[in-house]
């Protein structure tokens, strides 16, 4: 500040304040922005653009509630001396808008507190998710900040503005209008969102001689390529799992990376739940090469290699459909081989299920296979009567398959018919098929444009990157999976002025409408038939517009195709069957890679593997014996003439001789986050093979890297005691019965363990436990609906702040995530051995702090950091925790978690290997005095941002809490005297469901309930009262609040290996029917 | 004064055996402890000894720098072995620092005569390892500027520590125990500073000498006064010796961990503090013997005495991890029998096996009179026993947490280079201490020693006095 003395503008006898009279440039912006933001640009006549942009959003301010469209942090401070309506500072007000991914929109309700989107969830109102979101949607949140972001537009490589590129492309595009497009060439992501389409239309019309293309990575080519051999025309297939007893998967994961995974997963917990009167659940068989989410909630899996997926499918057609040529599988001594005794047998029970429940049963094949095994499925489900019960299909629009499309442009690049190329997204240099040569490619346009949110690998190859606008900062549109309508709308100005496809796609086609609101509103208006501002209004409100779903249809299966489409899946069979199979898969929590640069999704741990920050060769353990290699080393795999170097991760449950690749690591562009990530298979997929091949190769060569997993830190070997101990208390961790033991005795989680004594020495009544609080929370986590998505994980983390900590922290098993979800393998026993070769059945289990009443964590803290409310929530003080770590130690479910370092002001540094003195690399790079200023606007402002040395954990989500129950207060003392004397209990109520946690809000299975026990009509207490409802680790006497609902399974009746049954459960002189011991108290 | 060979082990029912050697009178004892301190160059080995272990103790200082200023993830505590290097190294030196205390406590309440030529440094061996000890739970806490708010401190917000943990338990017998045993080395040490003052030829000497002397004049009522006081310390400090260890002990018992949470913790510790106490003492006692020259009041049978205490404080250790199978075995609970089983048979089972070697094995030559009467045998033995008293926190703290209840969360502990550095700092810290202790304060309790001698009491027959001619 300039020194007060040398006041200049003397004879002023009032100064505005003291910065006034100091003159400071601050002080100066601050006059210029008394006004309300953009209110000074008014005044600059210069830019026709700007004006229009400002009265868009002034529009938007007036009539939309679009209030929390607005940067506000860059703001000073003034205070209201009137508050405009409908804000309350301090606030979160929440907005539907939808996200799109791989083709379909995902409906979501975005959080934004005073104008700063903060957190994802899903839509409630939207028939998909049921409020639910995946973990994709709720981490693009984070990507709106990252700091890796690309900032401005580019041109060769060197920074420009929009401005710069619209004089450039108007003059360009203009000769290209001249040619009717010669030349021109558009390469697009899917997308589902009618605007984009009108605009390619419009597109079109001008440039008729251009072409557009689509590709994604992760496509379903062979599902719809399988419809057209079924219907002669594309259909989309929707399962209804809710209403289906028997669920045939053919290498699908329907429950994981699936566009309408929320509902699924949603339906199919619903059929499991057993709670009618005959206790009935659905059984689902899968047969697949990847160890799926799907796989891991089977109650029969059979680990299969995706190209003998033809086999199974073959199989179960010829007894279905009664085909004798289909029978050739069988009779070919290869195939012969490859359909092993217990596989056939396993099929067997499957075929025998589907054809007890015609009409209730479903077969699904997953993207994966080719269109022939689609093909079977059709006519399967038809024949079975599930069409129009349990499945059902929409028309989609006929384009050419993803592969079919980018290997058309490629063709016309190579032939140089294309000059100028415009790609809406995407990142074809790094995940197009690896025979096209992508890069070099390019460098045969003459132009090349590229919309993308970095810099990355194809935007370096460029002449020019446009910096695209994430979608909660711009207009756009989308259809769900079924078709719904929704709108994207923004919540945030762009922060870095990016634009999106349909912003760019109107400066190509000098369309009057520039924005994209303008457009989106031109799109709804021609689809609704004309101007309806309540109806547009009411979309915006609700995030969907009602009954925009195209209506399902049931059409007919041709079966002509049938014995072409067999003798063409039994030549691909033979070819591909022989040698290593390579299997690519779509990365459960890094998508096709694009969510590489995303923290969130590179920590949360892959559902199955535990692995984090990197992509892993994924090898049984009995084919990385039969290599030689363990965790850890590696490989070199060849296929045709390419070749990779890459880390093996070991997978119990694959096929033996089946290598899965996820896609998605490996990025080349040099994020914060994504570099040296894992391992790019892309590098691998050719145009001929996009799903899986056979005749691989797989070398173990010298070396060895380092993988993180936030579980099994170092290989547990069942063969150890260590291994066999896990085995050996699963049945009392992880409660489960078949269903037809639940039907007998339906307490059983109650008498897995043998409880010796709950007697104490001590006085345990102290005043908490015994509930002198209002309310006594608690919750229950379903096992039998949990599928073991990991949504809850990442909802926790955008609710509370919660740092991500590097590969190098997660090795060290530093992770923060409050609430994890464990995973076990039950190994089938052999001998008095466990055979790591055998999974039996996967246990995932979510665990979150217990909130013990008699909590061992309080007893330790030497200074009382961890305390009792009254309410029985067991909190954290973060102010007075000076770090002992007692509490952790002593905590038997592990949930604590400490700051080691300030993780929220360090980069997420990766480990150096080979390095003795870290230092620098390991924990002061990069570190700075605040949190990122981008990252920091991402912070839930009611939660603490804890700093290193302090203690953590879950806390029921207590800022929910205490936001429902001032709530609730409020209501309370708004009621007439008279009203408040006649409660006789003076309790303020707090109605049960009005809060939930983060974890619960976003499960998709609806399996976290959270409530309070001291209303006996409360869900939770129902659940407490549950028969399957037991506590973990009860016999420590601890009296956790958070309490397990067991799992059920539904083997078929009589099949040779029960995925669970009951004899597997009886730990060590546990009886099933045993006495709860002396003492017991219920 | 000669210093011909005597062996003073030998015993002879009818006489006993002497405690100092080649010693007719207290003039030449006190030539003798003194010229330790008076000699104007200390031998080299001092030298060479302080330079390294300086340097050590500076490196233990950086390290504690760069972790406050950096992070308590500077080490390699993880998520399921929340305590790693820092609370193994305070249990491994609050047990160091128990022989000290008992030499000087329990031995002179039992009038065990023979104490004496060894009390003086073996309390100050527990000061410095009680320092070394008190530096780890200060530093180990997630924020170190705020360890004060572990002490009962009066505050605005009336908030008192937890007392119902064992961690403040522990800052009470710590420092309790700290506090006495400081004051009882103090007063013991008064007569011989007096000593030090009246020989001082230099001012500054003869000041600080004197400062500290406190005005001793030897006189009757001196002699009455300073007897008290020395007896009812001894009384005093006695329960401590058992006291701070079981108290340490609870840390772990207390706790509902399977591996920690056991009874036979408290005796099991207080034997094996003093089990690796006099290992300590006996690894200080033979190079300081040997380079100072003080054989004829350090003897062979006092060395001998003390392998006799870590020959059967090692087999009470041994006993007790014996028990804890058994317990573990009997108690039928799932965790408890994984617990021991994993420590003998899991991913730590080199570091139990080098425990049960080092503390059970290895002291079982003491049976031997030949072996626990030879130098390298009985260095190498108390080598041993420093590395397995080490170990055995090690695997206790780190086995036990490292696998407990869930399998999900289960981890492996790896140190880092700041854990090891700052276990050879404390070493280094420890060292330097003593070095100086040895260079400017008595190292041989010459009042007592002297009362010992058969001179100090003329008219008994019988006593510790004639020397057996060998």
């Amino acid at each position: 500040m300039p020194s007060l003395n040398d006041s200049k503008p003397t004879g002023q006898a009032y100064w505005r304040s003291l910065d006034h009279l100091a003159d400071t440039p601050e002080f100066r912006v601050f006059m210029h922005r008394e006004f309300p933001a953009g209110a000074s640009e008014l005044l600059d006549s210069a830019d026709r653009r700007h004006f229009l942009k400002i009265m868009g959003a002034s529009m938007a301010l007036a009539g939309l509630g679009m209030a929390g469209c607005r940067r506000w942090p860059q703001e000073q401070i003034v205070p209201y001396a009137n508050r405009p309506a409908g804000r309350d500072p301090g606030v979160p007000v929440q907005y539907a808008t939808c996200m799109e991914l791989g083709g379909a929109a995902r409906a979501l309700l975005a959080t934004s507190h005073d104008g700063r989107p903060t957190k994802i969830e899903g839509n409630d109102r939207h028939p998909a998710g049921r409020g639910a979101a995946d973990i994709f949607a709720q981490a693009s949140v984070l990507d709106l900040y990252d700091p890796d972001r690309s900032r401005s537009v580019l041109r060769e490589g060197k920074k420009a503005t929009w401005r710069e590129f619209t004089d450039w492309a108007s003059g360009h595009f203009a000769g290209l209008r001249d040619s009717r497009g010669h030349g021109l060439a558009v390469l697009a992501e899917a997308s589902s969102s009618p605007s984009l389409r009108a605009m390619r239309r419009r597109f079109v019309e001008l440039y008729p001689r251009a072409t557009w293309h689509e590709y994604e990575p992760l496509n379903n080519d062979g599902e719809v390529e399988g419809a057209r051999l079924a219907f002669g025309a594309p259909y989309r297939t929707h399962l209804d799992l809710a209403h289906a007893a028997v669920i045939i998967s053919l290498d699908a994961d329907f429950l994981g990376v699936h566009p309408d995974a929320l509902r699924h997963i949603g339906d199919f917990a619903a059929g499991r739940r057993a709670d009618d009167a005959a206790r009935t659940m659905n059984r689902l068989h899968v047969f697949e090469s990847d160890f799926t989410l799907t796989g891991a909630n089977a109650d029969h899996r059979s680990a299969v290699r995706s190209a003998d997926i033809a086999l199974v499918a073959a199989f179960f057609a010829a007894r279905i459909l009664g085909d004798e040529a289909l029978k050739r599988f069988e009779e070919d001594a290869a195939a012969g081989r490859a359909l092993t005794t217990e596989l056939r047998r396993d099929l067997e029970a499957a075929v025998t299920d589907l054809q007890a429940h015609r009409g209730s049963g479903v077969l699904v094949a997953g993207p994966r296979q080719p269109a022939q095994v689609h093909l079977l499925m059709h006519l399967m489900n038809e024949a079975l009567g599930n069409v129009g019960r349990t499945v059902a299909y929409t028309r989609q629009p006929d384009q050419p398959g993803h592969a079919e499309s980018i290997h058309a442009l490629a063709g016309r690049l190579e032939e140089g018919t294309v000059q100028t190329l415009v790609m809406l997204g995407g990142n074809p240099v790094y995940n197009a098929p690896a025979d096209l040569r992508f890069v070099s490619l390019l460098e045969k346009a003459a132009v090349t444009i590229h919309l993308s949110d970095y810099n990355d690998e194809t935007s370096q190859w460029c002449d020019w990157h446009i910096n695209r606008a994430h979608y909660l900062e711009t207009w756009g549109d989308g259809r769900a999976w079924d078709g719904t309508y929704s709108v994207c709308q923004p919540l945030i100005e762009p922060l870095f002025q990016g634009k999106s496809a349909l912003e760019l796609l109107a400066a190509l086609t000098d369309d009057g409408f520039a924005t994209g609101q303008s457009i989106v509103q031109r799109t709804f208006t021609d689809m609704v038939g004309g101007e309806n501002g309540p109806l547009w209004r009411q979309t915006l409100h609700d995030g969907l517009l009602a009954g925009s779903a195209p209506p399902k249809e049931t059409p007919a299966v041709d079966r002509g195709g049938l014995h072409q489409a067999t003798q063409a899946l039994f030549a691909r069979w033979s070819a591909s069957s022989g040698g290593w199979e390579v299997v690519f898969s779509p990365h459960p929590t890094l998508y096709d890679g694009r969510f590489a640069n995303n923290g969130w999704l590179q920590e949360v741990p892959d559902p199955m593997t535990k692995l984090t920050w990197d992509t892993a060769v994924l090898l049984s353990p009995a084919a990385a014996e039969e290599l030689g290699v363990s965790r850890g080393d590696m490989v070199r795999i060849g296929l045709a003439d390419r070749s990779i170097e890459a880390a093996v991760m070991i997978q119990p449950g694959l096929p033996a001789r089946s290598v899965i690749l996820p896609l998605g690591g490996g990025r080349a562009f040099e994020g914060r986050i994504c570099t040296g990530a894992g391992f790019d298979f892309y590098r691998l997929r050719t145009s001929e093979m996009m799903s899986f091949a056979g005749g691989a190769t797989i070398t173990k060569i010298p070396g060895s890297y380092e993988l993180a997993t936030t579980q099994d830190h170092h290989t547990i070997d069942v063969e150890t005691v260590a291994g066999r101990s896990i085995q050996d208390r699963l049945p009392a961790l992880f409660r489960e019965a078949d269903l037809e033991e639940y039907r007998h005795h339906p307490d059983f989680a109650r008498h897995r363990t043998h409880v010796v004594h709950r007697l104490s020495l001590f006085e345990e009544d102290l005043p908490h436990q015994a509930g002198e609080g209002d309310y006594a929370w608690g919750m229950s986590i379903d096992l039998n609906a949990c599928v073991g998505c990991g949504a809850c994980i990442v909802a926790c983390q955008a609710e509370n702040n919660i740092p991500i900590v590097g590969k190098d922290q997660v090795k060290r098993g530093r992770e923060m995530h409050w609430i994890r979800v464990d995973r076990y393998f039950k190994f089938a026993e052999r001998s008095d051995k466990y055979d790591p070769n055998r999974v039996q059945a996967v246990a995932v289990q979510p665990v979150v702090c217990m909130h013990c009443q008699n909590a061992p964590c309080e007893q330790v803290c030497p200074v009382a950091a961890t305390v009792h409310d009254k309410d029985g929530l067991n909190v954290m003080v973060y102010n007075r925790c000076i770090g002992t770590r007692y509490c952790s130690n002593n905590c038997p479910y592990k949930v604590r978690r400490f700051n080691y370092f300030d993780y929220h002001r360090r980069g997420p540094l990766r480990a150096q290997p080979g390095r003795l003195l870290q230092v620098e690399d390991e924990y002061f790079t990069e570190k700075s005095a605040t949190p990122d200023e981008l990252k920091q606007l991402q912070f839930n402002p009611e939660v603490t941002v804890r700093m290193r040395g302090v203690m953590e954990k879950c806390t029921y989500c207590v800022q929910r809490i205490s936001r429902a129950r001032i709530v609730a207060k409020n209501a309370y003392a708004q009621l007439p005297q008279a009203e408040k004397e006649k409660r006789k209990d003076r309790r303020i109520a707090i109605e049960d469901g009005a809060i939930t946690p983060a974890c619960a809000q976003t499960c998709p299975a609806r399996a976290i309930v959270f409530g309070d026990l001291k209303d006996p009509d409360s869900r939770i207490a129902g659940l407490r009262r549950h028969e399957r409802s037991y506590e973990m680790l009860e016999e420590l006497n601890v009296k956790a609040r958070t309490t397990y609902l067991a799992k059920l399974r539904n083997p078929a009746p009589g099949s040779w290996d029960g995925a669970g049954n009951g004899a597997a459960h009886e730990a060590p002189a546990h009886g099933n029917n045993s006495q709860d011991g002396g003492g017991a108290e219920h | 004064m000669s210093t011909q060979a005597v062996d003073n082990t030998l015993e002879d029912p009818t006489r006993r055996a002497p405690l100092v050697l080649n010693h007719d009178d207290f003039t030449s004892v006190t030539e003798e402890i003194c010229r330790v301190n008076e000699s104007p160059r200390p031998p080299k080995a001092w030298y060479v000894s302080i330079a390294i272990s300086s340097m050590l103790a500076s490196l233990f200082g950086v390290l504690i720098l760069y972790l406050v200023f950096t992070g308590v993830g500077v080490w390699g505590n993880m998520n399921p072995v929340m305590w790693g290097f820092p609370i193994v190294n305070f249990v491994f030196w609050v047990g160091i620092g128990h022989a000290g205390t008992l030499i000087s406590a329990i031995l002179f309440l039992f009038r065990q005569k023979w104490r004496t030529a060894i009390n003086r440094f073996a309390e100050a061996m527990t000061i410095f390892a009680v320092v070394c000890a008190g530096t780890f739970p200060g530093i180990h806490i997630g924020r170190v500027w705020l360890a004060y708010w572990l002490f009962p401190i009066p505050n605005q917000m009336e908030m008192w520590p937890q007392f119902r943990s064992p961690l403040l338990w522990d800052v009470f017998a710590v420092g309790t125990y700290f506090t006495v045993s400081l004051l009882f080395w103090y007063v013991g040490m008064i007569p011989d500073l007096a000593t030090l003052r009246d020989r001082a030829c230099g001012k500054i000497k003869a000041i600080a000498y004197g400062f500290f002397a406190m005005g001793w004049r030897g006189s009757m009522r001196h002699w009455h006064r300073y007897e008290r006081a020395y007896l009812l310390l001894a009384a005093l400090a006695t329960p401590l010796v058992l006291s701070v260890h079981s108290v340490v002990s609870f840390d772990f018992a207390v706790s509902q961990l399977p591996g920690w949470h056991t009874t036979i913790f408290p005796p099991y510790f207080v034997a094996g503090a003093i089990f690796g106490g006099f290992a300590m003492v006996v690894t200080l006692a033979v190079p300081a013997r040997q380079w100072w020259g003080l054989k004829n009041f350090i003897t062979m049978r006092h060395l001998e005495n003390m392998n006799k205490i870590i020959l059967l404080t090692g087999s009470m250790v041994g006993y007790a991890y014996l028990m804890e199978f058994f317990i573990a075995w009997y108690s039928g609970s799932l965790y408890e029998i994984f617990a021991f089983v994993n420590r003998a048979t899991g991913q730590y089972a080199w570091a139990y096996w080098l425990m049960a070697f080092c503390n059970v094995a290895a002291p079982q030559l003491f049976w031997f009179k030949r072996l626990r009467r030879s130098i390298p045998v009985m260095f190498f033995v108390v080598m041993c026993v420093n590395v397995g008293m080490w170990f055995e926190r090690f695997v206790i703290v780190v086995t036990s947490l490292s696998q407990d209840y869930l399998g999900s969360s289960w981890g492996y502990f790896t140190p880092t280079w700041v854990d090891i550095g700052m276990l050879v700092g404390s070493f280094g810290l420890f060292l330097t201490l003593f070095l100086l202790f040895i260079r400017y304060l008595p190292v041989i309790a010459m009042a007592e020693v002297k009362a010992i001698m058969p001179q100090a009491d003329p008219h008994a027959h019988g006593g510790h006095g004639e020397e057996v001619k060998a």
